[in-house]
């Protein structure tokens, strides 16, 4: 994260002004796993489902569905900052396991051409980096006193999940495509409405 | 009679099940709904529509209703107008985003009711914007050439303000008379700045924008700009007014022939300057052809006073010794040989040399007389840094003596003809491998060779020892203070002779050995 190194506006403005950056990078960061979750889902309709049935398909259960996540823009204004970078946290932790078995999945199927794969690859370790970046968000957030320090459980997301562990494993890989390009869209609306909330004058 | 009576009643019968019969096929209970389809304009709210099937010739009444992902009860459409007909129109409050509907058109009429349920998966899937708005185009005709600047508002529902939607442009120009469409991807900007047009064309362009991962819009409205020609065949045309018919026209234009062929040669040098070759200042191009290469090298490095060739290679022959007594002169043979050997002797120390380096001795009693000489090449010195180079009075073989004269900025040592000078201590450096010059600032008297010998601090005269150059000598400046570089060894006793041939190749005496 590239500090601010041109800020003049006193230190106060300094911490706000490299938040932002970080939040830009995070949202950038994000906003490329989205993209390659849909050109994976894509092709992966391409290839199992060439009857392509928008309407009257069959219902799919996503892991996360257990996650209450704000499903408008009202909500997601006006649900608390905590709650929001919360729900980001869960969403990324439920997707590291899932992602990285699929991964190993795809390598060993062959039908799927390097280009997927590499595709799997860099999406399970951008889940990875995505959660990181987050937290230094959140750290930084915190730093600043944006946020409550109460978050002290954020530290290790994985205990908020610890009960959801195997339920992914239902999913056959399709579903888990098509949960996953949700999933990442919703990070990445929740991402930029954070950034909008917290540091609106660096560009929404 | 009865027969009569009997087939009017069955023709009636008949006619009447006929007639029942039309009327019955007539009427039906309507068919379920067909192809539903969804849209959202700005991912807050959308509307859905079906199409009827038959309507089983009754008045048919449409429901909807729908169950989301996680809502157990099942709710009906809040609003049927909205969206027009056979539709329903979902608002803020009634939508949600990333989550699953369930939906179902019910028809209804008189006799009976048909349904169809169709699935959302999520609103995102249906996200389609409408398309931009106030799109502008003005041409630029600044220099360096023209190019218009188009611009645009986004759709007035979406809001870009809460980073609730992300959205990208796409715009597409194209000349009128042109089948093909030039697309820029434009990113989230709301202008563009378009080059690629040419003066006299008519241009027409269009914009679209998508949401976040959603569908395109349609394009917006198609604007037109033309290119207006370029200002000067304008004046030329406007010139040509004046002449009252086309014939007069060519009148200048053949003397501006005439004329442009007469001064070809400059317009010529105008239209096509020639390209300038690669210059290096000083240097003549003519002259390396020539090949001569010490005008080549006077010309590369400047104006160096390098001594003339020539006397450099009449001295080439010519050595400079330290030498008080006649055995030092040294033989004819030796002005002979063509390798430029130099012999040098540090200051202090009295050594006698032989061209081969063998016999060495110092005789301190020649020293001492040559003081007045001393004086005499003091005054010679020329304190400079780095360069000091003494004047140096030299035996040589034939008798004459050369002295080292330093020259002005230059490494590069002269040797001239000098006035004998038999001290050699002045010798303060060596430059380019052919004379090593020492500085000498007190020079010590009466020192014994033993002395020297001994005294492995003798250094004092080898602090001179300044520098070494090419591995020949260290030489060092006047202070006593500094450590000579080289160790001097016993072998010192004998002095040292440093035989530098112009390549640059030393060879030590026996004397010391150079560390």
């Amino acid at each position: 994260i590239r500090a601010a190194s041109s800020c003049t506006n006193g230190q106060t403005g300094c911490h706000f002004l490299s938040l932002a950056n970080l939040f830009d990078r995070v949202i950038q960061h994000s906003a490329r796993m989205h993209g390659i979750s849909n050109d994976l889902h894509s092709e992966f309709e391409l290839y199992f489902l060439p009857s392509k049935n928008q309407i009257g398909r069959v219902s799919r259960n996503c892991h996360t569905s257990t996650i209450l996540t704000p499903n408008g823009k009202e909500n997601a204004q006006r649900i608390a900052r905590e709650e929001l970078t919360e729900v980001i946290l869960k969403l990324l932790v439920a997707w590291r396991e899932p992602l990285w078995h699929f991964h190993q999945n795809m390598a060993q199927h062959r039908e799927f051409n390097n280009f997927s794969s590499n595709k799997s690859l860099e999406m399970s370790e951008m889940v990875h980096e995505l959660r990181r970046g987050v937290q230094k968000v959140v750290e930084k957030m915190q730093m600043l006193g944006v946020i409550n320090s109460s978050l002290g459980n954020l530290g290790s997301p994985e205990a908020l999940l610890a009960s959801d562990r195997a339920e992914w494993r239902l999913m056959n890989d399709y579903d888990l495509l098509y949960c996953f390009r949700r999933d990442s869209n919703k990070i990445q609306n929740y991402l930029k409405i954070l950034k909008c909330r917290i540091v609106p004058e660096h560009g929404c | 009679m009865y027969n009569a009576r009997m087939r009017t009643h069955l023709g009636l019968v008949i006619l009447c099940v006929l007639s029942a019969a039309r009327v019955c096929s007539s009427t039906s209970a309507p068919e379920s709904p067909r192809k539903f389809d969804c849209r959202s304009r700005e991912k807050e709210t959308f509307s859905c529509w079906w199409e009827p099937g038959s309507d089983g010739g009754l008045p048919t009444e449409y429901r909807l209703f729908y169950t989301q992902e996680r809502l157990r009860e099942v709710r009906e459409c809040p609003d049927y107008v909205s969206a027009g007909a056979n539709s329903c129109f979902f608002d803020k409050k009634h939508t949600s985003i990333w989550a699953e509907y369930t939906m179902t058109v019910v028809a209804t009429n008189a006799l009976g009711n048909a349904s169809e349920e169709f699935r959302i998966t999520d609103v995102m899937e249906y996200v389609k914007p409408d398309p931009p708005v106030n799109v502008t185009v003005v041409v630029n005709s600044s220099a360096p050439s023209p190019f218009l600047e188009i611009r645009w508002k986004s759709p007035p529902d979406v809001d870009v303000r809460t980073g609730w939607v992300t959205l990208k442009y796409e715009l597409r120009v194209k000349q009128n008379d042109s089948k093909e469409w030039k697309t820029v991807d434009i990113g989230s900007e709301t202008f563009f700045n378009f080059y690629n047009v040419y003066p006299g064309l008519l241009y027409m362009a269009q914009v679209r924008c998508k949401l976040d991962h959603g569908k395109w819009s349609e394009w917006s409205n198609t604007i037109f700009a033309e290119i207006p020609k370029n200002c000067k065949p304008t004046v030329v045309t406007e010139i040509s007014f004046f002449y009252l018919d086309h014939q007069v026209e060519k009148i200048p234009l053949l003397m501006g022939i005439y004329i442009l062929l007469l001064k070809r040669n400059v317009v010529k040098q105008c239209l096509l300057p020639p390209v300038p070759g690669p210059k290096i200042k000083g240097l003549n191009a003519h002259l390396l052809k020539s090949g001569r290469s010490e005008d080549v090298v006077n010309a590369l490095m400047g104006n160096q006073n390098f001594p003339p060739v020539a006397a450099w290679t009449e001295q080439v022959e010519d050595f400079l010794l330290v030498s008080d007594s006649d055995e030092w002169l040294l033989t004819d043979s030796f002005a002979s040989e063509k390798n430029k050997d130099i012999f040098i002797i540090p200051a202090g120390l009295h050594l006698g040399l032989e061209i081969q380096c063998r016999d060495l001795s110092v005789d301190l009693n020649t020293w001492e007389k040559t003081d007045d000489s001393k004086e005499e090449a003091k005054s010679n010195f020329l304190n400079m840094e780095p360069i000091n180079l003494p004047v140096e009075k030299h035996e040589f073989l034939n008798g004459e003596e050369m002295s080292i004269q330093p020259l002005a900025n230059t490494s590069y040592v002269d040797i001239q003809q000098h006035p004998t000078l038999t001290d050699y201590s002045r010798v303060k450096e060596v430059n380019d491998n052919t004379i090593l010059i020492l500085n000498e600032e007190e020079i010590p008297h009466g020192l014994d060779a033993e002395e020297v010998k001994s005294e492995v601090s003798v250094p004092d005269d080898y602090s001179r020892v300044k520098e070494v150059n090419s591995d020949v000598v260290f030489l060092e400046k006047g202070d006593s203070a500094d450590k000579p570089i080289m160790p001097l060894e016993s072998e010192l006793s004998k002095g040292f002779c440093l035989k530098m041939i112009a390549s640059g190749y030393v060879d030590s005496g026996p004397a010391f050995s150079v560390k």
